[in-house]
């Protein structure tokens, strides 16, 4: 079904950054459980078996020829591993049932997850391992990090952290710092099997949270999550969802070398603040175009995208706003990908083969 | 010396505004020990300050903490009040029936227009979350609902919310009940797509849109 690259992806980054020709602009619709339709499984399948999560991830990838593979299933795994309840419905992403705590008088029994021992973290250890060791010559393999603060609030569940944030906000801080050392963990874990820890911030939106309580109770311990990675030689991407207009400069400040622009926040508004001190990613609508449009419609919104930043100083990933919805029909996918290889950019090209 | 009840409205406006709990339930213990009438100063008081905070959030002044934070003020002096109220204030409210489709356990947004639409005068009742569509009908009518409001934040659940439309269909009551949508992957075409009457991107325009479909529904009763 798609057509074949000339570069592999690694080469297609490695060109792109260093400003020399590309064979096409690289190409990111952010695919979790939809590999599980690649390979005709069901999505609770992927609970506690790492090879079956790689061969699907490693399938798709090679059936729709995209440029990171990010070993991704829900946004709970280190939460389970501290104890949080995660429900796993057959067919369907995994939900976060109960929180781990049921009383934040409880902050101090919280210990950081043991990523080779603990819930399901050392089977997706497993499957970045194997999508590695079958296909990391080739391409980036990213294992899914849920950041300190959203990590926080699947502890003591949403509503009373954010109660919390004004109530006691040293007891946020004591969540997030037990946070923190699960992420560390993990993310030395992730870059122990040769891959890249991706960074995933749902509640430090500003569609839930202030800029300013960002900086308070999210910010520094992103920073030295980001920082530890940087000390080990990655690169970090920083996604969050919904509104972030108010601490782009801030993710940038801490340390995000690519930031991935969820469809609520405006990609051309993006270029203009902070497009020449970092990378940009983003940000085709996950449901209304990718789960429910038509491949016309996906031409026309991934060109939207390019138009609004293909020509961002640092560079320019067109992906979807966010992780793509299971059932996303492939031709749509497909269609993301196509348009990106049609597209002339500014950046000089290669001769496809 | 008495404060008139004018004063009181404005300090419990404030103290929902200012997310002062324990002010909030000294004003509403003084509206009862001075007899004043228990639903205006729910009105006045208490719903006029949590459209403030409503306001504020529209605003990008305050965000989701401040909001629970003013509605838990707000319910603080509404159970101080409420056992005041005369029965034909509870009586001419609008009925309103909510909850997260199922498959779906993320509530806050949910929870958070529920305490709105309380304050502007709507009798809700909240179903909870992880709810499957025919108890939405069976809910609605069951207590005479004029409005289904219909919440979810993952993709995977949208369409249960479909599934709600399609069964006020199948037992011909769709036009006994007003249907809106909303949460993060839900757009007004994806309203449209399922026969909703509407979709609201955040709590603030929740308010107005059940507001504005109820009076519909009122007048093509009349």
């Amino acid at each position: 079904m798609s057509r074949r690259d000339a570069m592999t992806p690694l080469e297609r980054f490695a060109a792109y950054a260093a400003g020399s020709p590309v064979d096409r602009l690289p190409c990111v619709p952010i695919v979790g459980n939809t590999a599980a339709r690649v390979i005709g499984v069901k999505v609770g399948a992927f609970r506690g078996n790492g090879k079956l999560i790689a061969d699907a991830q490693v399938a798709a990838y090679r059936r729709f020829g995209y440029d990171v593979i990010r070993v991704f299933t829900d946004l709970y795994t280190q939460a389970e591993a501290m104890g949080a309840k995660v429900a796993y419905p057959g067919d369907e992403t995994a939900y976060l049932e109960a929180p781990a705590l049921n009383d934040p008088m409880e902050i101090d029994r919280l210990v950081p997850a043991d990523p080779f021992k603990d819930g399901n973290l050392p089977h997706h250890l497993e499957a970045m391992q194997r999508a590695v060791d079958a296909v990391g010559s080739e391409v980036p393999v990213n294992g899914a990090v849920t950041c300190p603060f959203t990590n926080a609030s699947f502890l003591v569940g949403a509503d009373r952290l954010a109660r919390l944030m004004l109530r006691d906000p040293a007891a946020v801080h004591r969540l997030c710092e037990v946070s923190l050392a699960t992420n560390l963990a993990y993310a030395a874990a992730i870059m122990a099997v040769g891959a890249t820890p991706s960074l995933t911030d749902a509640m430090s939106s500003n569609s839930v949270i202030s800029p300013r309580q960002f900086r308070e109770f999210s910010l520094p311990y992103l920073k030295r999550l980001i920082d530890f990675i940087h000390g080990k030689g990655k690169g970090v991407t920083l996604h969050i969802c919904g509104k972030t207009a108010g601490i782009w400069q801030d993710m940038v400040d801490v340390g995000a070398d690519c930031l991935s622009i969820d469809n609520d926040a405006s990609l051309a508004d993006a270029k203009a603040a902070v497009g020449d001190r970092v990378r940009l990613m983003g940000n085709v609508h996950p449901s209304e175009v990718m789960l429910q449009g038509t491949p016309e419609k996906v031409r026309e919104a991934t060109l939207a995208c390019l138009a609004a930043a293909g020509d961002t100083p640092k560079g320019f990933i067109v992906a979807s706003g966010c992780s793509l919805p299971t059932e996303t029909p492939f031709a749509n996918i497909d269609a993301m990908l196509d348009t990106v290889r049609d597209f002339r950019p500014s950046v000089p090209l290669i001769q496809a083969t | 010396m008495a404060k008139t009840k004018e004063a009181l409205w404005q300090e419990l406006s404030d103290s929902v505004l200012e997310m002062e709990e324990d002010r909030a339930v000294a004003a509403a213990e003084e509206v009862v020990a001075q007899g004043y009438d228990a639903f205006e100063a729910i009105e006045r008081g208490l719903s006029a300050g949590m459209e403030r905070a409503g306001q504020l959030f529209e605003e990008e002044e305050y965000f989701i903490p401040e909001l629970l934070i003013c509605s838990d003020a707000m319910y603080a002096g509404m159970d101080v009040l409420k056992p005041h109220l005369r029965q034909d204030d509870i009586a001419e409210k609008h009925k309103v029936v909510i909850g997260v489709i199922e498959g779906d356990t993320h509530d806050i947004g949910k929870n958070l227009v529920k305490t709105m639409l309380e304050t502007s005068g709507f009798e809700v009742t909240d179903l909870g979350r992880d709810i499957a569509p025919a108890r939405f009908v069976e809910t609605a009518k069951e207590i005479g609902a004029q409005l289904i409001a219909l919440s979810t934040l993952m993709t995977t659940t949208m369409e249960g919310m479909g599934a709600v439309v399609r069964q006020l269909r199948e037992e011909g009551i769709r036009d006994n009940f007003k249907v809106m949508v909303g949460g993060g992957p839900i757009s007004q075409g994806f309203a449209d797509r399922i026969g909703a009457d509407g979709y609201a991107v955040n709590a603030a325009e929740a308010i107005r849109l059940a507001r504005s479909l109820v009076g519909a529904s009122e007048s093509v009763a009349a």
